[in-house]
């Protein structure tokens, strides 16, 4: 993919960088690059600043410990404050796009209507929602994962839900020409994924926007009633800071994320008489159980998620069902920083490698956290699990272990301290799981959300139904902290859809 | 508006402190040891770490990384890999406040950890079955927060260690598709 004219990279800004416009994006992802595109096609000359990096296909190289920090906030090792949840997100020119498994699926009805009944979400219902899915989902290409892009591992998942009668299928995708190589979540070396990098930033750059990567938003500035363009640093080769960078504009779109764009607004002292901003972290914490089986899986060959089981998973308010299980195979770093213990055993443990199947189960969480700026303006994720997510994980994890015994494991691990090995249900309906719980099992969380949600109340909510805050004109956002609840599934769909659903708000403000 | 984590102390704050006054109270004594006995090669230079945390996290590392077939020559070993240096280039790019975390935690793991399981001698003079002693005892401690420091290090152990090609037909990976020698991967 050559992208030419307007990406252009902080390190090679020759001095610093002074702009005026119409709309300034902050984050590249999904809601950004949407944002970022609708503003330009509407003859508004629109930038986005990233704080990360601009890489292509060609600097994708399949190891982990290359692409891990150059694709991933912290270097991968984000985590919340109390070091419970490790945190992956996205950093760089495409967001979590990049990096991401390319699952799409649309914010559930339920969820939508949840929003509007009990949250004061206007005009995002699902009739008034089905255009924008569709014009994404059209975007993005996105199609059913059918049988032969299956991998193994995925039909490890598919195997068990069959032997159980549980309730399961196909993913949807946003790939073309995919080889399987199995390292997405390192960045695909064969430019087959339709995300934000591929598709809709070069459609921005087509319509006249500006991409400057490396550079850090460090300020909204504003006058407590109106928005008026932010303060920032272009970062040299070397990662410090070698440019100043202020951009004025008459609207700011936040889209760095439910964690950037919440931390960028509190260093800014965005107006919050409601002591809204930050709040309402979800994240959907998850877990991981790996199954030995005597044949090979191999699953870091192949599409690595493309089935899924729901039967834990309902929508509907109040249900004690709110775990999502897919299949999550990791290379060998990942996998070895997976498997509990040290030593001789965790080396005899990594030669099962090749014939092991993995699962995790995530919680569509109810805990509300919250996402501060700390004494040197990063992120702090304040989030403590609450004990009724707890359960759920717990239960997600059983489901786990039940769903490959059904598929034919050997032995099943349930990665605590000390481990839970499992070789047959009995042991598994006579476990006490009592000990699932932060920091006794590791936990990864990848679609933080709903630290800036919408809402037509300033007193429960940060954004009006038109993605504007309401009390800082021409402030907008764009991403994930939009949402007033957990979404139980892979944001990225939701994300784009609700960046193109309200840009002609942006669009209106800008003009 | 910005909201300061200090308005309530953390639960890391709370570690640190515990940790500084552990130190502290051990007297002079321990930071007069910590100085000293560490040697490190002349052409051996550091980005994130003293010299006394980069051998900490090279004893760590042999223990974490050990082989399970003693006298294996196809096992590599973890300072054949320098996956101490690893680490160490790895954790001078990683946030401020991470690095001190870690870094606290490393005296932890030399000075506290031993005596917490029993032994008297810091985590570096101790034989390889009494250092996994010492991280089987962190790593299951009831203190959150150290299993977490010692996931961390672990974590980064295994990092450096997985990350070389020499390791993957240990496990069986056949490694990434695109610059792959003729031969495979070795």
């Amino acid at each position: 993919m050559e992208v030419t004219g307007a990406f252009l990279r902080g390190r090679d800004l020759g001095g610093d960088l002074s702009l005026d416009v119409d709309a300034v994006v902050v984050g590249t992802g999904a809601g950004g690059s949407v944002a970022l595109r609708e503003l330009a096609r509407a003859g508004l000359d629109a930038v986005a600043l990233e704080e990360g990096a601009w890489l292509t296909s060609r600097d994708f190289d399949q190891r982990e410990d290359r692409m891990l920090p150059r694709l991933f906030q912290d270097m991968g090792g984000r985590s919340t404050e109390d070091m419970a949840i490790r945190v992956l997100q996205g950093r760089g020119v495409g967001g979590s796009t990049v990096h991401n498994t390319n699952l799409c699926k649309r914010t559930p009805d339920a969820i939508l209507d949840l929003w509007g009944r009990k949250y004061g979400v206007a005009g995002a219902s699902v009739a008034d929602m089905r255009p924008a899915f569709e014009a994404i989902e059209r975007d993005l290409s996105v199609t059913e994962m059918s049988g032969p892009m299956r991998n193994a591992n995925n039909e490890v998942l598919r195997e068990g839900c069959a032997a159980l009668g549980w309730a399961g299928g196909p993913l949807k995708h946003n790939r073309v020409g995919c080889r399987q190589s199995g390292y997405c979540e390192l960045g695909c070396t064969y430019d087959a994924k339709e995300n934000a990098l591929k598709v809709l930033l070069p459609h921005a750059v087509d319509a006249g926007a500006r991409v400057y990567s490396d550079v850090e938003a460090t300020r909204l500035l504003h006058d407590g009633r109106q928005v008026i363009g932010v303060k920032g640093i272009a970062r040299g080769s070397e990662g410090g800071a070698a440019h100043a960078v202020e951009v004025r504009a008459r609207i700011v779109v936040l889209a760095g994320s439910a964690v950037g764009s919440a931390a960028l607004a509190r260093r800014s002292d965005v107006p919050d008489p409601y002591a809204q901003l930050g709040r309402g972290l979800r994240m959907h914490p998850g877990a991981v159980v790996a199954g030995r089986f005597d044949r090979a899986i191999e699953g870091w060959h192949g599409i690595p998620q493309s089935y899924e089981c729901t039967e834990h998973l309902s929508f509907e308010e109040g249900s004690d069902r709110r775990v999502w299980i897919v299949p999550a195979f990791a290379h060998p770093i990942g996998a070895a920083a997976s498997l509990p213990g040290f030593g001789a055993a965790h080396m005899t443990s990594m030669r099962a490698y090749p014939n092991l199947a993995v699962l995790t189960a995530m919680v569509h969480d109810e805990t509300s956290g919250e996402v501060l700026a700390g004494d040197d303006g990063r992120p702090v994720l304040r989030y403590a699990m609450g004990e009724s997510d707890r359960v759920q994980l717990g239960k997600g994890l059983a489901a786990c272990a039940r769903l490959l015994l059904a598929a034919g494991a050997r032995e099943v691990t349930i990665p605590a301290i000390p481990p839970r090995r499992l070789t047959a249900v009995a042991q598994l309906e006579a476990l006490d799981l009592s000990f699932v719980r932060p920091h006794a099992v590791p936990l990864t969380a990848v679609h933080p959300m709903g630290t800036l949600r919408l809402g037509e109340d300033p007193r429960t909510s940060v954004v009006s139904s038109t993605g504007e805050h309401h009390q800082l004109r021409g402030l907008f956002v764009a991403d994930g902290s939009l949402f007033p609840t957990s979404l139980g599934g892979p944001p990225q769909i939701s994300i784009y859809a609700f960046a193109l659903h309200l840009a002609p708000h942006m669009i209106a403000r800008a003009r | 508006m910005r909201a300061s984590t200090q308005a309530r102390p953390s639960r890391r704050r709370v570690l640190q402190a515990g940790v500084a006054a552990a130190l502290v109270l051990g007297g002079s004594a321990v930071a007069f040891v910590r100085t000293r006995g560490y040697d490190l090669p002349a052409d051996r230079a550091l980005q994130a770490f003293a010299p006394w945390q980069f051998i900490v996290v090279q004893h760590a590392a042999r223990r974490i990384a050990a082989p399970d077939r003693s006298g294996d020559p196809s096992i590599p070993g973890a300072d054949l890999l320098d996956v101490a240096g690893f680490v160490d280039a790895w954790v001078a790019r990683m946030d401020a406040r991470v690095r001190r975390d870690l870094r606290r935690f490393l005296a932890y793991l030399e000075h506290l950890a031993p005596v917490a399981a029993g032994h008297r001698s810091r985590f570096t003079r101790l034989s390889p079955s009494a250092q996994d002693e010492v991280l089987a005892s962190v790593e299951s401690s009831s203190t959150d927060l150290l299993r977490a420091g010692f996931d961390g290090l672990r974590s980064l152990v295994f990092m450096g260690y997985y990350r070389d090609p020499r390791t993957w037909s240990l496990v069986g990976y056949d490694g990434p598709l695109i610059h792959r020698p003729a031969g495979g991967w070795k």
